[in-house]
């Protein structure tokens, strides 16, 4: 399985947990209650809107793009593309600063952790850790071919 | 069919690792749909489960002690007193999910349940620490509730919550000041009475009381004798006053209440 495989199916775990949170934010899904502790604390507190949208609805936003984005370049056309390498390490990088500054409200403002907040946080930072992986392979692979062709012009 | 008589010896045979390399091209592909099928399943799934399992039902009750025994803390009634049911609601002045219910499910609530009689509601203040101006609201209503004008006030709060909340304002007096006198109060012995926090303890004691009740969450109600957490729909809310109704009226000896459980 390729390193692209691995962000587009990590990427389509984390639709499914920002389209729950999502859900669950406009009351669609469970009960929207205010809590001592818990996802419900973090869901209703004064973070989990962000520019007039949930949260949630960014992250299902963010990992539709990765999704597209990784799925895209596992098909033949694009595999050696390595501009899709660059943008899911550019998007990926975006994904664990903005999560790192919601699991630091969730800790240090909040007091409140969300289970499923911290396993999309999680998600993020290996998509991040596999798609440097596949830049610097298709970086190396980029060397390898400029080289090669380079030796085959001298011959 | 018969098998062919082609044999590798008779073709062109590519190189070993080409071999290795094809194999791997048909098989990722394979493999990596059927990873993926098997998110969406599970995720589909679970999505699915959550989204039937019914709301206010059984999975979010848990036993407590009996509503008759409600201690030192006091709470804000409505209804008749001698209701054949009744409603203790826990809740958040701040709280996003307690002014969801306040200005969606509650009118409903009082038209068709607390008004006929079936039940009679009190108000208990759960203010949570997440909430900053939660408190100085819980003394806003509890003040105008000194002038017998709790209910205007705790209708005002929630319809505005947006504006005096911990996120839009610091200093959110001047917006209940305007609701009191809206809610016709005197406003100058309303003042006196929220400058000086004079309900500040019977908010502490009704926190207790939730406590106390395994309340965690809010808006949380207790009806008969079980803790109910959020209450999504008035339909919910009412199965649950109509069960309860049946069973006192059928565990009564003289059948007073049965005559009030009989109007649905």
């Amino acid at each position: 399985m390729t390193k692209r495989m691995i962000v587009a199916a990590l990427a389509l775990a984390g639709i499914f947990i920002s389209l729950y949170l999502t859900l669950y934010k406009l009351g669609v899904i469970g009960e929207l209650t205010c809590s001592i502790g818990s996802c419900e604390t973090v869901n209703t507190s004064k973070w989990s809107t962000f520019l007039h949208l949930p949260v949630a609805a960014w992250g299902l936003l963010f990992y539709s793009e990765v999704f597209v984005i990784s799925l895209l370049g596992t098909m033949p056309r694009f595999e050696n593309e390595p501009l899709v390498s660059i943008l899911l390490v550019a998007d990926a990088g975006i994904g664990v600063l903005f999560s790192a500054w919601l699991t630091y409200l969730e800790l240090a403002v909040i007091h409140a952790i969300c289970i499923w907040c911290v396993t999309s946080a999680a998600i993020v930072l290996t998509i991040l850790v596999v798609s440097i992986a596949d830049l610097s392979e298709s970086r190396a692979e980029e060397i390898d071919n400029t080289e090669a062709g380079r030796s085959e012009l001298r011959s | 069919m018969p098998p062919t008589n082609d044999r590798p010896s008779d073709r062109n045979v590519p190189r070993k690792s080409a071999v290795r390399e094809a194999r791997n091209a048909s098989s990722r592909p394979k493999a990596f749909l059927w990873l993926l099928g098997a998110i969406v399943l599970v995720g589909v799934a679970a999505l699915s489960y959550v989204a039937t399992k019914p709301k206010g039902g059984a999975t979010d009750v848990i036993q407590t002690a009996d509503t008759t025994n409600a201690g030192p803390a006091q709470g804000y009634p409505m209804g008749k007193p001698d209701a054949p049911v009744k409603i203790l609601e826990f809740a958040d002045f701040e709280c996003p999910a307690c002014a969801g219910f306040a200005t969606v499910t509650e009118p409903d609530v009082r038209t068709r349940i607390i008004e006929p009689g079936l039940a009679n509601i009190t108000y208990f203040d759960f203010p949570l620490n997440m909430h900053r101006n939660t408190v100085a609201a819980s003394n806003a209503a509890a003040c105008a509730g000194e002038q017998g004008k709790f209910w205007p006030m705790h209708d005002r709060l929630f319809q505005s919550q947006d504006e005096w909340n911990g996120e839009a304002t610091d200093s959110p007096k001047p917006f209940f000041k305007r609701y009191a006198q809206e809610s016709g109060v005197d406003v100058a012995k309303w003042e006196s009475c929220y400058d000086a926090r004079k309900y500040q303890k019977r908010i502490g004691a009704n926190l207790a009381e939730g406590l106390r009740r395994g309340v965690n969450s809010t808006p949380s109600f207790i009806i008969g004798n079980k803790l109910y957490r959020g209450m999504g729909a008035y339909d919910a809310m009412k199965a649950i006053v109509d069960s309860v109704a049946k069973t006192t009226s059928s565990s009564s000896v003289n059948g007073a209440p049965a005559a009030a459980a009989k109007t649905k």
